[in-house]
C-alpha cells in the first residue's frame, strides 16, 4: 500500500505540470491583454509596453512560463518571480498590491469551511435518505424522499439562495442577510479562530451551508439508493440472509459498505469542487472565497490567479482521488493495490 | 477613640472589597506601603505594614456609538495607490484618504482650492505654459496605528512632524510618469513637458526632464507642453497626487496595506481584508476635522447587487445601488421611493458606426440609424434609471457640454425614413438589397446591453424596416475586435462603448475619443482608406484642437459646442444614447450629496445616529 501511495505521489507532478502549462497557453491565447484597457478606455502604447515590461509580458512565452515555474534568478534575470517550484504563485496583475499566495491564503480557507460544513450536511441527509428510501423501495417514504431529492436537484442555487434570503434573513430574521463571520489570520491555516467560533459563526454560515449542502445531499441521496438497491440484489448478501444474520447487520455491514463505493467516488472531485470555492453562492452570500477568483481572473485576464488557482484545484482533486481510491480498499475487500 | 478607628479601619476594608468586587473586570492589585492603626492584644498602636490594594478605577461612561456608515464598496479596491487606480472603486477609496492640489465643487464642478489654495498662469523663458500653485502648509502626513488604534503624525528621521509639501506633489507626479511604476492612467499627464517622452522611454529624457518642480516647500510649478486652460482640474486628478516616498521606498508595492499606508486625507484606514471588507476610521488631524461627522466607515465588497439590495433593506447598509429588475418594485413601494435617487454619473452611452464600412461611409445612413432612435422610451421602459435621452456626447457638468438636447439629431422618424429612401435611391438599392449587407451591431456580453440592444433592433425594424442582427463577444475580446487595427471586414457596422469623466472637460471627450490625430478614433473618421492608415483632418478636428489652446471660457465653450455639432449632426459619426445616472437609494437617517461628477465623499455626509439605532432596534 505505501508502495502505491508513493507511486500515485509521484504520478501527480507530471499531471500538475500539465494543468499549469495548459491553464498558462490557453490564458494566454484568448484575445486581449491584462493592460490593453482601463475600463473602456484604450491606453496608449508606451503604457501598455511599461506595464507588460514590468510583468515580464513582453517575454517570449517560453521564457515567460519558465519564470512561472522555476523563477528568476535561477534564469538568471531580475525579477520578484521565485517560481511555483519553490511556492510562489507570482503577483496578480489586477490587484497589484497582492501575491496570489496572498489571495489563496485568505479566500481558500472560507471555500473550505463552507465547502466541508455543506459536505458534511449533504452526507449527513443524503445517505440515510438514500437508504430509507432503498429499504423502503416503492413506499411513500421512497417516493417523498425521491421527490425531495429531485426537487432540490432541479432547483439551481442561482435560484434557491436569493429565496433562502429573502424568507430566512428578511423576513423571518433569524440569520443575516450575507457576509462569513470568520476573519483572516486563521486557526492553522484555515480554521476559524475559536473565539470567532461562536453562534455568530454558525448563524452566517446556516444559509450558505443549507443552499449548497441541500444541492449536493440530493445527488448522493440518490446514488446511495440506487447502488443500495444494487447491492442488496447480489448472492452474498441472500447468502448473509440465508446464514441467519440479522436484518439490521444484513444491511450495515455487508450491504451499506459495499453500496458507498460510487458516492465515494463522486465524493472525491465533489470534495475538490466545493473546497476550492462555488462562485455562485459565494456571490450572492457576498463570500470572500476562491470560488470568485475561478471567473473574474479570466475577464480580467489576470494570468497568474487564474494558473494559481487551478493549480491549488488541481492539487486538491488529485489528492482527493488518492484518497478515495485508498477508500476502496477499505470498502471492498476484493480491491487491492499491491 | 480605639475602637472608633477600628470600626473605620474595618468598614474602609470592607467596603474596598466590595468595590473591589462589582467591578467588572478584575483591576490589578498592587503593593503599598501604609500606615494603619491596629487594636494589637488590647493596645493600639500604630504600625507600618504592606498591604495590598486595589487601584481606584474610574468607571468610564458608557462610550457612545461611533458615527457609523455602513457600506458597500461593491468590488475590492484594485488598488490604494493613487498613481494606480483607474477605476470607481478606488478613486472613491483614494479620494476618502488622500488630498489632491485642487478639487471639483461638489455642486457646480467647478476646479476650487484644495492642497493648492492658488494657482496662477505664466510662461516660461521658451515660451511654454506653465502654472504655479501655492500650497497650505498644515496638511499632516498621518498613519493609522492598528495596536493602539490611534492615527499619529508620520515625522521624518530627524524627528519632525511631516506635512505635504511641495516635494510631496514632485514625487508623486515623477512617480506615476515613471516607467517602472507602471501606471495605467499616466497617459492623462502628459499635457506636462516632457512627460511622455519620459513615460515612454525615449532616450535621453529622465525623470528629472517633466516639467514639474518645486520652487520652494510650498510652491510647486508645472510647465506644459501645450498650452491647456484646463490645466487646474487635471492637477486635481489622483494620479498628480502629493504621495509618501519614504513610506513607498520602504515598503514598495505592500506601502497601500493597512497600518503601513500612509495618507493625508479626511480618513485613514482601519483595516483591509482583501476581498471582505475596508473600513475607514476619520483623520483626528485632518485640517476640517470638524467638520466631519462620519467617524467610522464599516466598508463590505459585495459584488452582487441584489444581496447589496437585501442588506439595504434589512438596515444593514445605509446606501446603495437598485439593481434592475427591483426598479419597478422600488418605485411602486411607498417608503422605498422616497428613498430613491437618480444620481448622475458623468458618462455616456453610445453607440459608434464604423464610418468606413458600407453602407456607413454614407452620412445618410448614419442619419436615418440615429434619428431612427426613441432615447426616451428606450430610458423609460428599458433602462428604467431616469437616465438623460443624449444626442450629444459630454454629459452635463463638463466643462463646454452643451445642454442635452440641444445640439444633434433626435428622435425622428419621418426624417430618418427619408435619409434612407435618399440613400436607397442613389444607389438604386432596394430595401431587400440593404437588408442583404448583413448589418451587425456588437455589445460587450452583458444582460443590459443585450436589452438596449433588442429594443433598438426593433426600433430600427419598426421604422426603416432595415433588419440589424446583434451579436456579443466577452468584454476583453470585444474591445480587441473593436480596435482600430482590426481590418475593416472583420468589424461590425455598429459597436456600443461608454466613455466617462477622468476630468471635467470637453479635452477629455470629443477631443480625446473622437479626434482622428489625438483621439483614440475607433469611428475611422476622415480616413483615406477602410482600415484608416492615414486620416485627413476634417472642419470638427480643427476645433477640439483650438478649443484645447484657446484661454477664454466662454469662447472655448463656443468652440466645443460647434465641435459637437458638428460631430452629431453633420457628419452623425456615432448615435449617442443616454447619459448615465447611478440608481440609488439612501436610508432617511442618511444626508449624502450626489456631486455631479460622482464619487462618494463621505466627509462631506452625516448620519443621525439616534434614528440610525432606533431603526436597527438597537
Amino acid at each position: 500500500m505505501t508502495k502505491y501511495i508513493i507511486r500515485r505521489i509521484l504520478g501527480f507532478i507530471p499531471v500538475l505540470f500539465v494543468i499549469v502549462l495548459f491553464t498558462f497557453v490557453l490564458m494566454r491565447s484568448i484575445p486581449g491583454g491584462p493592460f490593453d484597457f482601463a475600463g473602456d478606455k484604450s491606453l496608449p502604447p508606451q503604457v501598455v509596453a511599461n506595464l507588460e515590461a514590468k510583468y515580464h509580458l513582453d517575454w517570449p512565452m517560453w521564457k515567460q512560463f519558465l519564470s512561472y515555474l522555476i523563477g528568476d534568478d535561477l534564469l538568471g534575470e531580475e525579477g520578484t518571480s521565485r517560481g511555483i517550484i519553490r511556492g510562489d504563485l507570482g503577483i496578480s496583475l489586477r490587484y497589484r498590491s497582492q501575491t496570489v499566495n496572498d489571495i489563496i491564503k485568505t479566500t481558500l480557507p472560507i471555500s473550505a469551511q463552507l465547502g466541508i460544513m455543506s459536505l458534511t450536511l449533504a452526507l449527513l441527509i443524503g445517505i440515510p435518505a438514500g437508504i430509507v428510501a432503498a429499504l423502503n423501495q416503492n413506499s411513500w417514504l421512497d417516493y417523498t424522499s425521491t421527490f425531495i431529492a429531485i426537487v432540490f436537484l432541479s432547483v439551481p442555487n442561482l435560484v434557491l439562495a436569493p429565496i433562502l434570503i429573502w424568507v430566512f434573513a428578511l423576513k423571518l430574521g433569524w440569520f443575516p442577510v450575507a457576509t462569513w463571520a470568520a476573519k483572516p489570520p486563521y486557526l492553522l491555516g484555515f480554521l476559524p479562530q475559536l473565539d470567532q467560533l461562536n453562534l455568530n459563526y454558525f448563524k452566517h454560515a446556516a444559509l450558505p451551508v443549507f443552499a449548497l449542502g441541500t444541492s449536493f445531499s440530493a445527488s448522493i441521496a440518490r446514488l446511495t439508493r440506487a447502488s443500495l438497491l444494487q447491492v442488496i440484489r447480489e448472492d452474498y448478501i441472500r447468502t448473509a440472509r440465508a446464514k441467519g444474520l440479522r436484518e439490521r447487520s444484513v444491511i450495515v455491514v455487508h450491504a451499506l459498505k459495499n453500496s458507498l463505493i460510487p458516492v465515494v467516488t463522486v465524493i472525491g472531485p465533489l470534495f475538490a469542487a466545493v473546497v476550492t470555492g462555488t462562485f455562485i453562492v459565494e456571490q450572492i452570500f457576498g463570500i470572500n472565497g476562491m470560488g470568485k477568483h475561478f471567473v473574474q481572473s479570466i475577464g480580467n485576464r489576470d494570468y497568474q490567479i487564474i494558473t494559481g488557482v487551478t493549480l491549488v484545484y488541481g492539487v486538491i482533486l488529485v489528492t482527493a482521488n488518492l484518497l478515495v481510491d485508498i477508500a476502496y480498499a477499505w470498502l471492498d475487500p476484493r480491491i487491492r493495490y499491491d | 477613640m480605639s475602637k472608633k478607628l477600628f470600626v473605620l479601619v474595618a468598614l474602609l476594608v470592607i467596603v474596598s472589597a466590595l468595590l473591589a468586587a462589582c467591578q467588572p473586570a478584575e483591576p490589578e492589585t498592587i503593593e503599598v506601603v501604609k500606615t494603619v492603626v491596629v487594636e494589637k492584644e488590647g493596645k493600639t498602636v500604630v504600625e507600618t505594614v504592606i498591604v495590598e490594594v486595589t487601584p481606584e478605577v474610574v468607571e468610564p461612561e458608557a462610550a457612545p456609538v461611533p458615527v457609523t456608515l455602513n457600506w458597500n464598496w461593491g468590488t475590492e479596491p484594485p488598488t490604494a495607490d493613487p498613481a494606480l487606480a483607474t477605476d470607481t472603486t478606488s478613486v472613491d477609496l483614494i479620494r476618502n484618504l488622500f488630498v489632491g492640489l485642487t478639487q471639483f465643487d461638489p455642486v457646480t464642478a467647478e476646479v476650487i482650492p484644495y492642497l493648492a489654495t492658488s494657482w496662477e498662469q505664466g510662461e516660461d523663458e521658451e515660451g511654454n505654459q506653465t502654472w504655479t500653485f501655492t500650497l497650505r502648509d498644515d496638511i499632516a502626513w498621518v498613519n493609522y496605528d492598528p495596536t493602539t488604534g490611534e492615527t499619529v503624525q508620520v515625522t521624518d528621521a530627524d524627528g519632525n512632524p511631516r506635512f505635504v509639501n511641495a516635494h510631496d506633489v514632485v514625487y508623486g507626479v515623477k512617480r506615476t510618469l515613471d516607467p517602472a511604476t507602471g501606471s495605467d492612467y499616466a497617459y492623462v499627464l502628459y499635457i506636462i513637458k516632457n512627460a511622455a517622452a519620459v513615460n515612454g522611454g525615449e532616450e535621453g529624457f529622465t525623470l528629472d526632464d517633466i516639467g514639474v518642480e518645486a520652487l520652494d516647500d510650498w510652491t510647486v510649478r508645472f510647465t506644459l507642453e501645450n498650452p491647456a486652460g484646463f490645466f487646474p482640474s487635471i492637477a486635481g486628478m489622483w494620479v498628480a497626487s502629493p504621495m509618501p516616498q519614504w513610506a513607498i521606498d520602504e515598503w514598495g508595492d505592500k506601502w497601500t496595506e493597512a497600518g503601513l499606508i500612509v495618507t493625508n486625507g479626511p480618513y485613514v484606514m482601519e483595516s483591509w481584508i482583501h476581498g471582505s471588507e475596508l473600513n475607514l476610521v476619520k483623520n483626528p488631524l485632518w485640517i476640517d476635522a470638524d467638520n466631519v461627522q462620519i467617524e467610522r466607515v464599516e466598508g463590505v465588497m459585495i459584488t452582487e447587487a441584489s444581496t447589496a439590495f437585501a442588506l439595504y433593506e434589512n438596515n444593514d447598509l445605509d446606501t446603495t445601488g437598485v439593481p434592475l429588475p427591483e426598479i419597478d418594485r422600488v418605485k411602486a413601494d411607498p417608503e422605498l421611493s422616497a428613498q430613491l435617487y437618480n444620481a448622475p454619473v458623468p458618462c455616456t452611452y453610445y453607440y459608434g458606426f464604423t464610418n468606413t464600412k458600407p453602407p456607413f461611409d454614407d452620412p445618410r445612413v448614419r442619419k436615418a440609424f440615429s434619428m431612427a432612435i426613441d432615447r426616451q422610451s428606450l430610458v423609460d421602459n428599458v433602462t428604467k434609471g431616469g437616465q438623460i435621452p443624449a444626442t450629444s456626447f459630454a454629459p452635463p457638468g463638463i466643462f463646454g457640454a452643451p445642454e442635452p438636447g440641444t445640439v444633434g439629431l433626435g428622435y425622428d422618424p419621418e426624417a430618418a425614413k427619408a435619409y434612407l429612401q435618399e440613400y436607397l435611391d442613389e444607389k438604386g438599392m432596394t430595401l431587400d438589397d440593404f437588408n442583404a449587407m448583413d448589418i451587425t451591431l456588437m455589445h460587450n456580453t452583458s444582460e443590459g446591453h443585450a436589452l438596449i440592444a433588442a429594443a433598438i433592433q426593433q426600433m430600427w425594424k419598426d421604422v426603416l424596416g432595415v433588419d440589424v442582427r446583434v451579436e456579443n463577444q466577452e468584454w476583453k475580446v470585444y474591445l480587441n475586435t473593436i480596435k482600430n487595427s482590426t481590418p475593416v471586414e472583420e468589424m461590425p457596422h455598429i459597436w456600443r462603448l461608454g466613455w466617462c469623466a477622468d476630468y471635467p472637460d470637453e479635452n477629455n471627450w470629443v477631443h480625446e475619443v473622437f479626434n482622428v490625430e489625438a483621439g483614440a478614433n475607433r469611428l475611422r473618421r476622415g480616413c483615406v482608406d477602410p482600415n484608416c492608415e492615414e486620416v485627413v483632418p476634417s472642419k470638427f478636428d480643427e476645433l477640439t484642437f483650438q478649443a484645447q489652446q484657446e484661454q477664454d471660457p466662454a469662447k472655448r465653450a463656443e468652440l466645443y459646442r460647434e465641435a459637437e455639432r458638428i460631430l452629431a449632426e453633420e457628419e452623425t459619426a456615432y448615435a449617442p444614447i443616454y447619459h448615465y445616472t447611478a440608481v440609488n437609494v439612501t436610508k432617511p437617517w442618511l444626508t449624502r450629496n450626489f456631486p455631479p461628477l460622482g464619487g462618494n465623499d463621505f466627509f462631506n455626509w452625516t448620519i443621525d445616529m439616534d434614528a440610525k439605532l432606533a431603526a436597527q432596534g438597537q
